[in-house]
């Protein structure tokens, strides 16, 4: 007992990065301005913000007004709906679409990625062939089909954007396990007995999490991208399955015409602060984590 | 010009550097001369501040966080100090030069050598590009470079490394410097490769009247080269001298500890003397323990000396493959069928240069490597072939010590983690609980505090690194270790510490060591027998004493006269031996 009551605290290369990351301003005002989106669309799913955005609020394609409460900012739809209240709503269909994706696309990549760099041989060239196969099909074609055979909506746009998207992930944790795989520690811990399993999740894995983590931001903002240019396309959220961004700028190409351009600017508006808060948060986390400023 | 000019003065020259942890004095009043075609070797561990010394004169103080806050560097009598940063680059590579450590990084891969030798000549002499490229024959010639017609049109992957360092040494020289700063530059290179490229750095400098500073972490080293020398600790001057004086009759307890702490050839204590035999830890001095000279063949005994390993016939080929769908062309051999013996609780001494096949020897005997043919007996049984869970098992008997404490502990755990960890695979004590209590005994038996468990590596000294790879090793009581070049990359005096604590652990725990190292003296301290390879062959082997007094192969003969004496040679000419300094 006499030692572990004595012990001394370390700093981990983790608690190093996060001190890194904090003290980025740029990084930490990213970071809230993604939390603000979080927690909008957390209360606008759970019903206590922007309850009534599908009843008819006022006359058919209002333009906003500052009058009538704050419904009417962003003015009204076709169906006299409020377009703000749409938008609120549109948060959580972007980040559900972000978060589901990335879930899925993440592991897939990582495992792929990992299996293909630490074993090499046929382990490596069949999981490079499946995923060179995969990212000569042109995406939007992929997504198509898989939309086709599934059948539309959310749940199947995020598993076409999931099953498309592992690609880059995996290409690079292969190549941070082909590196990392002849690294004396690892030999070490191979002569202390450890198997394979144990190599590749417990030594290799935690040197290589920052690459995930970088991932996972940047298939967010992808994956909010994607869904917005899909529906757009007709091959993602069904009307009736909620608001969506997409949804609106669709509806925005025939409202343009007419000089209705409310729809598409609230859209735009509210999807341009958080996917430059996503890249300019994961910029600042490839800094943070940068391995090679620490050994 | 009068014999003892001054071609550079530093005065009173401090350098701090903020951290998150406060500012760091790296330099405080460092000042000593270079007189005009003289020497200096500029001596002290990791962290002494002799690199930023000649970072500082350079001008290459990263800013921030690095900042000269007192002081001068006066170069023919002009302050370097208050040059703007367009002047230093033209003082920079022609009047002032420098060589690194590290030839295998600084060379550009994507040019060829002669391309980079002529871009120095060309941006800082102005000559045409056939001028130039003459001018780069006849340095490749000075430095030594067999047919220079050919290499100079080489790229950096096609030599090795010596010859890439002396590349290194022709780019420095081209334009005739006033000073080159010397950073290490054998450190990196094989014995017979050093004491190649010393020589010709003393022929080069008597050639072209240069005056040099040499950076090294190994007073041996520069005993031959060096007119005076500077010592450095912790960012102070705390001795200068002439080499023989320095040599004959060091004052500081520092420079003797580090002129005591070098393994020799012609002695054998029972321990090496340390520095921290000479001073405690405020540099106050310490009447050092008397050395014990043991008999260095130790006796063996059939009953408590058996033969554990018995390795035969040995073989590791790597395919060389070539043409369009990569067929084997040939093989790359590696281990070349080796036979040798160990025996329980001494230590078996591998030798020979890099490449020779000793590293790969080390990991084929423990299968981290598989071995092409051949047989490993452990303890009567051959392990060749064994499954992944006997094997696994085994392990718990054999491990291995690496070469580099920075690569070989994984960054993400705390070494607490680390070292508990073979103890969970191979069910070594009850709980956590109890694992973490032996790791902190282990790590106060190789000398760190047993509360450091929660830090992580990047925390420690490479000394204190190595200790603990020393202490995870000993995790699963093996009985048998292979250090594999494991005090190679650690300055002198910690290599000291750490071969002593090698020693200490035999003797109390039985182990047997296979002690791999391209460094005959350390290799002979601590070995019964040694054998020296090359090209994946053996070339002899015998008793460390034998070895020494009697080596029969014009190879081993050649790596024994490669070793720097550590003793000026003029000291020896009047008959002085290494024995009789610092005494």
């Amino acid at each position: 007992m006499k030692y572990l009551a004595s012990k001394v605290k370390g700093n981990s290369l983790w608690s190093d990065a996060l001190r890194r990351l904090l003290s980025d301003n740029l990084a930490v005002f990213s970071f809230l301005v993604i939390a603000a989106y979080i927690v909008t669309a957390l209360l606008a799913s759970s019903n206590l913000i922007a309850v009534n955005w599908q009843d008819s609020i006022g006359a058919s394609q209002a333009a906003p007004s500052f009058v009538d409460g704050f419904s009417h900012w962003m003015g009204l739809d076709i169906f006299g709906r409020s377009v703000l209240q749409k938008t609120v709503q549109g948060a959580y269909t972007a980040l559900y679409v972000g978060l589901v994706s990335s879930l899925i696309s993440i592991p897939i990549g990582v495992l792929m990625g990992a299996l293909a760099g630490y074993f090499g041989g046929w382990v490596d060239d069949l999981i490079t062939w499946i995923y060179t196969t995969i990212s000569n099909i042109p995406e939007i074609l992929l997504l198509v089909s898989i939309a086709f055979a599934l059948g539309k909506g959310i749940e199947t746009m995020c598993i076409a954007l999931g099953m498309t998207s592992w690609v880059g992930l995996a290409r690079l944790i292969r190549a941070e396990f082909i590196k990392h795989k002849n690294r004396e520690y690892v030999a070490a811990a191979q002569a202390l007995g450890a198997s394979h399993s144990r190599r590749i999740f417990k030594h290799i894995f935690p040197n290589v999490l920052h690459i995930v983590i970088i991932g996972f931001s940047l298939r967010f903002v992808v994956a909010i991208k994607s869904e917005v240019v899909l529906t757009y396309l007709g091959l993602g959220i069904e009307i009736g399955e909620g608001s969506s961004w997409g949804l609106m700028i669709s509806d925005a190409a025939g409202e343009l015409v007419q000089g209705i351009w409310w729809g598409l600017a609230s859209a735009t508006l509210a999807m341009f602060p958080i996917v430059l808060a996503f890249s300019l948060f994961t910029d600042a986390l490839r800094d943070a984590f940068d391995p090679k400023l620490r050994t | 010009m009068a014999d003892n000019e001054i071609l550079l003065s530093i005065k009173d020259l401090c350098v701090d550097f903020s951290t998150k942890e406060g500012v760091v004095h790296a330099l405080k009043n460092v000042s000593f001369d270079i007189p005009k075609g003289k020497t200096i070797g500029l001596v002290g561990e990791s962290g002494s501040g002799k690199s930023v010394t000649s970072l500082a004169t350079m001008g290459l103080i990263p800013n921030p966080p690095g900042q000269v806050t007192n002081g001068q560097i006066l170069y023919k009598g002009k302050d370097l100090l208050k040059y703007s940063e367009s002047e230093m680059r033209k003082i920079r590579g022609n009047d002032i030069s420098m060589i690194f450590q590290e030839p295998m990084t600084s060379l550009n891969p994507v040019f060829t050598v002669g391309f980079q030798i002529a871009e120095v000549l060309r941006l800082h002499q102005g000559m045409s590009q056939k001028e130039a490229r003459e001018r780069t024959l006849d340095l490749l010639n000075q430095v030594g470079i067999p047919t220079p017609h050919q290499k100079i049109d080489a790229y950096p992957h096609e030599l090795s490394g010596g010859q890439k360092q002396r590349i290194m040494i022709a780019m420095a020289i081209g334009c005739e410097p006033d000073l080159l700063i010397c950073d290490e530059p054998t450190t990196a290179l094989d014995v017979t490769i050093q004491k190649q490229v010393l020589d010709l750095m003393l022929d080069l400098q008597t050639q072209y009247d240069m005056s040099m500073l040499f950076i090294t972490h190994d007073l041996g080293v520069i005993a031959d080269i060096a007119d005076e020398v500077v010592v450095m600790y912790r960012g102070d001057i705390v001795e200068k001298n002439t080499t023989e004086e320095i040599f004959l009759r060091p004052q500081h307890p520092y420079t003797k500890g580090l002129l005591a702490c070098r393994p020799a050839l012609d002695k054998h204590p029972k321990r090496l003397v340390t520095v921290s035999d000479y001073m405690d830890v405020d540099g106050k001095e310490k009447t050092p323990p008397k050395v014990e000279f043991v008999n260095p063949t130790r006796p063996i005994s059939e009953t408590e000396n058996p033969v554990i390993l018995d390795i035969k016939g040995l073989k590791k080929y790597f395919p060389i493959r070539g043409g369009i769908f990569g067929t084997v062309k040939d093989h790359f051999k590696a281990v070349d069928g080796v036979d040798f013996q160990v025996r329980k609780g001494r230590t078996f001494g591998l030798v020979g240069e890099s490449g020779c096949g000793k590293t790969t020897l080390g990991r084929t005997i423990l299968r981290l490597i598989e071995p092409t043919e051949g047989q490993i007996i452990w303890k009567g049984k051959d392990i060749v072939g064994l499954g992944a869970d006997e094997m696994r098992a085994l392990r718990r008997d054999m491990q291995i010590i690496f070469q580099d404490p920075y690569a070989s502990l994984n960054p993400r755990m705390t070494i607490g983690a680390a070292i508990i960890e073979p103890m969970e695979i191979h069910n070594i004590g009850a709980n956590k609980q109890e694992r973490l209590e032996k790791a902190a005994t282990l790590l106060e038996r190789c000398g760190l505090p047993g509360n450091v468990l929660n830090r992580y590596p990047h925390e420690f000294s490479g000394g204190q690194r190595q200790r603990v790879c020393i202490a995870r090793a000993l995790a699963v009581d093996p009985e048998f270790i292979i250090c594999d070049e494991s005090v190679s990359a650690l300055d002198v005096s910690i290599q000291a510490q750490i071969l002593n604590l090698l020693m200490d652990l035999q003797d109390e725990l039985d182990l047997t060591y296979i002690f791999i190292s391209h460094d005959l003296a350390v290799v002979k301290f601590i070995s019964d027998e040694v054998m020296v390879m090359n090209e994946g062959k053996i070339v002899e082997m015998a008793d460390a004493e034998t070895i020494y007094l009697n080596p029969k192969m014009d190879y081993t003969k050649r790596l024994l006269s490669a070793i720097p004496k550590g003793i000026p040679k003029t000291l020896l000419d009047k008959g002085i031996t290494t024995s009789d300094l610092g005494q």
